[in-house]
């Protein structure tokens, strides 16, 4: 069964410059125990989609069209107080920022405590009780609980935070880029720790990444997406042996773990689109090197190449030339070329 | 923290000190003749030099400061020219009044300040919110002479709500504090002046607390706040309003200097018998004492409340230790 079904949906942020396009036509499902890692470059909307879940988008950011079902529900049409009572209960958030996400005035402790006691009729004693037993699981010692977040180090703070999102055993854990304020050692830690207790209390996940080598470590499912949109989603080792959007291809030659010994880093030319404009025809192929007319014109749709591997490329039967090309660096040198080409051309 | 609040009360005695020196060596620079004020110019030239004598005028200056200091230490400011009693008594019988009118009108600006900052940032854009802008804006900008003298003609000429000076209705006497204080009769006399004081001071705390709450609100652990599933009073009340709180609490020790000459007018135009109308007074008549007791009373007022609001930082924000 399905936990999450996102359909068709588009995120607006109005700003004075104008409307932008942060998520357009996204759908996919979450299966229950699931965890899919949300990768792509920086502003291509993994924290917007994030926030959306929840509902925690910022003032200027509206949901135009499409639904979410979290466990057959609409999570866009529901009231705000039905809203409210998912959060932390059903759907928790481990945020980007662990240095700021605690209130610097109460001690870590009380701010447990009240997230426990806003979903329940537990008392204080009780719901007490319950985050000592969390801070163990994560594990922090109990007399931290009656710490304030400043006497804390960073790594004791997501921590912390992490330990909040698991105190009520929630359906789904959202944790966007827990770990990228922490230094590489604690990362790894945390890493693990979240996807131990993730499988314990089988709960679903989305984990979102900039770093496409986590996700090949810890989730299932990967979704790779580009300038709003999904270019891929396909099951973690099947991306990692046999990707097919150019996009990822790209991806996977811009990160090292993934890489074998001995081979060179390239990273792919270029700046992802401006999501104020108007985009025609494919995201990706103002960078892409194997873009045609077709890509300039018509935007592909998300088609199944294989069982639950879905791609977003107007030529999937080319992906064996493709992969052959996309490991060599001219190829990309030649997309280089072409951009400065087309940026004097306009000029 | 005792160590903090001992060493700050002996930077404060040492300051007083100081600001006592130099007010009494600035009233002996003012303008004008005291012995004339005290001494009756028509008085045979002995009797008014017997009386220069008596009161210590013809000394020097050197003598008559030591004097002075010898006596501060012993909080003995002499006695008033002008009412012949011991400047302490006439402090202890006005400060009273002026610490309830002050701290009534603090309360009504920091009340409605506080909250309705608060709010105002919830509502950011809205018609209420420049409303409210507008209307504190006004009311730090408008004379405080003026907007007292208006409230007394509509509510107490024309609606006779509530009565137009001083602090009890005449013919009324009682003696212990709570004969005088806490009466019903007092209550009325208290309204009209701590509203206008109210209204005067408003504008710091309100504007204040908006812009350091709208900055809040933008902080990761609100958001956190509410990923948490908190009811939005709670998120706005109780983890925003309370970090916002902080930047006001610290205006709030700079804003007493300032809110005390707003004091004094208050008190002049409402007749309030308190400290700032007698110093007013004090100063006309040239009553050194009286006017000297005045002023070092106001400055030590003014070093505590600071004191107070460092301490009251400290409590509120956890971050901050004193040592
Ligand atoms: N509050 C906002 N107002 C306007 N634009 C925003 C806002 N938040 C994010 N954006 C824009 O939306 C796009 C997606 O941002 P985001 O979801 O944060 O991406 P990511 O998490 O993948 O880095 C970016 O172009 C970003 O500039
Ligand atoms: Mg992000």
């Amino acid at each position: 069964m399905n936990l999450l079904e996102v359909r068709n949906l588009d995120i607006d942020y109005v700003t004075q410059e104008g409307t932008l396009k942060a998520i357009s036509d996204v759908s996919f499902d979450l299966k229950q125990g699931e965890s899919i890692g949300l990768v792509g470059e920086s502003g291509c909307g993994k924290t917007t989609l994030a926030k959306s879940i929840m509902r925690l988008l910022p003032k200027n950011g509206v949901i135009s069209k499409g639904e979410m079902l979290f466990k057959g529900e609409d999570i866009v049409k529901k009231s705000k107080e039905e809203v409210r009572k998912l959060r932390l209960k059903e759907i928790a958030m481990i945020s980007q920022s662990a240095m700021n996400a605690l209130n610097p005035v109460y001690t870590v402790g009380d701010q447990l405590i009240e997230g426990i006691r806003a979903h329940s009729n537990a008392t204080k004693e009780e719901a007490a009780k319950r985050a000592e037993e969390v801070f163990k699981i994560i594990g922090l010692e109990a007399k931290r609980l009656k710490s304030y977040p400043h006497q804390m180090s960073g790594g004791m703070k997501q921590r912390a935070i992490i330990a909040m999102a698991l105190t009520l055993n929630p359906s789904l854990i959202i944790a966007d880029e827990p770990t990228t304020a922490l230094d590489v050692v604690v990362q790894d830690k945390i890493l693990n720790q979240i996807i131990e207790i993730q499988k314990q209390i089988n709960s679903s996940m989305v984990f979102i990444t900039h770093d496409i080598s986590v996700v090949s470590e810890i989730c299932e499912t990967i979704i790779v997406m580009y300038g709003g949109k999904i270019m891929e989603k396909a099951n973690t080792k099947v991306f990692f042996k046999a990707p097919y959007h150019p996009y990822s291809l790209g991806l996977q030659n811009a990160f090292p773990s993934i890489k074998e010994i001995g081979e060179e880093l390239i990273s792919i030319p270029g700046s992802p689109p401006n999501l104020m404009k108007e985009q025609n025809g494919c995201r990706f192929q103002e960078r892409c090197p194997f873009r045609t007319e077709l890509c300039q014109k018509e935007l592909p749709e998300l088609k199944e190449v294989g069982e639950e591997h879905l791609i977003a490329c107007h030529y999937p039967e080319k992906v064996n030339e493709f992969r052959e090309d996309a490991k060599k660096r001219e190829t990309w040198e030649g997309v280089r070329n072409r951009l400065i080409e087309e940026s004097v051309g306009e000029a | 923290m005792l160590k903090y609040i001992a060493k700050r009360v002996a930077i404060m005695l040492a300051m007083l000190m100081l600001v006592s020196t130099m007010i009494f060596f600035l009233f002996r620079a003012m303008p004008g003749d005291a012995t004339a004020f005290i001494v009756d110019p028509s008085m045979p030239p002995e009797a008014r030099e017997l009386m220069a004598e008596r009161y210590g005028l013809n000394d020097s200056k050197w003598v008559q400061y030591t004097i002075f200091m010898k006596d501060l230490v012993r909080l003995d400011f002499g006695n008033s020219f002008f009412y012949g009693r011991p400047v302490t008594d006439l402090i202890k019988e006005r400060m009273p009044a002026t610490l309830i009118l002050m701290f009534s009108a603090m309360i009504i600006a920091y009340l409605i300040g506080v909250f309705g900052g608060a709010w105002m940032a919830w509502k950011r854009g809205s018609k209420l919110e420049s409303a409210g802008v507008t209307f504190s804006l006004i009311f730090r900008s408008a004379p405080t002479f003026w907007v007292g003298l208006m409230m007394i003609l509509v509510f107490s000429a024309r609606l006779r709500w509530f009565p137009a000076q001083g602090m009890r209705t005449s013919g009324y006497s009682g003696d212990t504090f709570a004969e005088i204080f806490l009466t019903l009769d007092f209550l009325k006399h208290l309204i009209l002046p701590s509203i206008v004081a109210g209204l005067y001071f408003i504008a710091t705390p309100l504007l204040i607390m908006r812009n350091s709450m709208l900055e809040v609100l933008s902080e990761d652990y609100i958001e956190m706040a509410n990923a948490k599933g908190l009811k939005e009073k709670t998120v706005l009340y109780k983890h925003a309003a309370r970090n916002a709180l902080l930047p006001v609490v610290t205006a709030g020790a700079l804003f007493i200097g300032s809110a005390i000459g707003g004091q004094v007018l208050i008190e002049v135009v409402f007749s309030w018998p308190g400290l700032g109308r007698e110093i007013v007074q004090a100063v006309t008549r040239h009553d050194y004492p009286l006017a000297q007791g005045a002023f070092i009373m106001i400055s030590a007022l003014m070093m505590f409340m600071n004191l107070v609001a460092d301490i009251l930082y400290a409590v509120l924000d956890p971050r901050i230790s004193y040592k």
